[in-house]
């Protein structure tokens, strides 16, 4: 299926959430296994464990080769050349990634180990987006626009009133572990996922398969340290426990299930990261409490889950909810400022190193060197004119290889026609 | 396959009809208006130069176009 280059950050983005959203599902009934409802933290590892093995078996077999191309670079990532060795470049943003995969894995699990019903205390973990705009605000240098804000906040409360339960209560403690442990780590999980997707390897764009890979690698190392480490402070077994329904034929065929699927749902939002700020991106997985809904009638039917409510109240809160939801997503959607610069460069000077300086700059999405009139040409998408200019126009300025360019604002426009 | 930016220059007011006929020229993949010094940008997916020169007859006898500026892309660094 060939989808617009302009709509393709919101499809993966969405789909990804639908995936989640069936993940959810899954886990909840991988979770309520007797096994893991004793010793969330035995999941937590066996989750990571099977997820490692199943992950290296999927990567195989999309590094499979058919007409020279890798079947993973068809279907899911074309930037995707094959299974790889991790790069040392690579290393420093793995080793963020998966340490924060870890604690947010073995946070969540406190929660549903100290909860009964921890729903109304997770709704709370969408509060992640409002995290990641201030990180990002002082990490990018990138502060939002009052769009970014405003559907944000619109997003994030709606996605707090549409997957609000009155069936949860709300302890201190679980409340401390959703805003200092889950959201920071998540948020900063984000962040280094997005840096590994917008580096370049081999002089190609990274991509999310390997990305993923090394991830679930790097998340095993730092869960099963951890847990070590906690077994040997508290004299208990989680470890041995995890290792031991890892291997149980039942749990793993579970535990394969729901992390094959968690993989695409990983690869597409790791290939959305690329494209769009961390902010944005959760703002838009909001849709998976949407999604959500579908599935959990479906768990309820096949009797897999025995509680949805359907008392009015909530029914009209969750609209209310979802309303929000979908506006703040359509309102980022639409308020996108996209232009063309063409560039003319100074005699002599060279086109790569232009073209990678004008690369390096956030907001700009192709270079194109051409033989024309102009050197080269270049698609900017930005959320304001204002920030197009602080962002994009002043750094353009301080290319000294560069003689002289000209805006041009897109009006409007046709892909795929 | 050759890819190409066709920078065009509209007489005032055709702008609407002529996208119409844009639209149905086979191989343009993508149209913008845009403000500027030109009017319309065009990106244009060949299989060769001959296709590329079709585009362009094509456009030349669009109503209301009166000038093209075709850039060829060499190389091109693009999001995935």
């Amino acid at each position: 299926m060939n989808i617009p280059k302009k709509h393709l950050f919101y499809v993966l983005a969405i789909s990804s959430s639908f995936i989640a959203a069936a993940v959810t599902g899954l886990d909840s009934f991988v979770g309520g296994q007797s096994a893991f409802k004793t010793d969330p933290w035995a999941f937590a590892f066996s989750i990571f464990f099977v997820g490692a093995l199943v992950t290296l078996l999927i990567s195989l077999f999309f590094s499979i080769r058919v007409k020279g191309k890798a079947v993973g670079a068809k279907v899911l990532d074309p930037s995707f050349q094959g299974i790889r060795l991790i790069q040392k470049s690579e290393v420093r943003n793995h080793l963020a990634a998966g340490l924060m995969n870890a604690i947010n894995t073995i946070g969540y699990c406190a929660i549903v180990s100290t909860v009964q019903d921890p729903s109304v205390i997770l709704s709370f973990s969408q509060v992640v987006i409002l995290y990641l705009l201030l990180m990002e605000s002082i990490t990018e240098k990138d502060v939002p626009t009052l769009v970014e804000v405003q559907s944000s906040v619109i997003v994030t409360f709606g996605a707090i009133l549409a997957s609000l339960s009155l069936n949860g209560e709300i302890n201190p403690l679980s409340m401390a572990i959703v805003f200092l442990v889950i959201n920071p780590t998540w948020a900063i999980f984000s962040i280094y996922q997005r840096r590994l997707k917008l580096m370049r390897i081999r002089n190609k764009p990274n991509d999310a398969i390997n990305i993923r890979f090394w991830n679930v690698v790097f998340s095993l190392l730092f869960t099963g340290a951890i847990l070590l480490g906690f077994d040997l402070a508290t004299n208990g077994s989680h470890l041995m426990s995890g290792l031991q329904a890892a291997f149980s034929p039942y749990l793993f065929l579970l535990l394969a299930a729901t992390m094959g699927t968690t993989f695409f749902a990983y690869v597409l939002y790791i290939r959305s990261l690329g494209m769009g700020k961390a902010s944005i991106n959760n703002a838009i997985r909001a849709s998976t409490i949407i999604f959500a809904i579908p599935f959990s009638l479906l768990l309820l039917k096949l009797g897999i889950i025995s509680q949805f409510s359907t008392d009015p109240v909530m029914l009209i809160i969750k609209v209310i909810g979802i309303t929000l939801i979908i506006f703040g997503i359509v309102s980022f959607a639409f308020t996108v400022v996209k232009a063309y610069i063409f560039i003319t460069i100074k005699p002599g000077k060279k086109h790569k190193e232009v073209m990678d300086k004008l690369w390096d700059i956030k907001g700009i999405t192709h270079v194109t060197v051409t033989a024309g009139k102009y050197d080269i040409m270049v698609k900017v998408s930005t959320r304001t004119l204002l920030k197009g200019y602080e962002r994009i126009i002043k750094k353009i300025e301080e290319i000294p290889e560069i003689q002289k360019y000209r805006w041009a604002s897109v009006l409007r426009d046709w892909e795929n026609i | 396959m050759i890819s190409a930016y066709i920078l065009i220059t509209m007489q005032p007011g055709k702008t609407d009809r002529a996208i119409k006929e844009m639209r149905s020229i086979p191989n343009i993949v993508k149209i913008s208006i845009i403000a500027g010094e030109y009017d319309i940008v065009i990106r244009a997916q060949v299989r060769n130069l001959e296709e590329l020169l079709e585009v362009t007859d094509k456009l030349q006898v669009v109503e209301g176009i009166s000038k093209t500026t075709t850039q060829i892309i060499e190389k091109e660094i693009s999001v995935q």
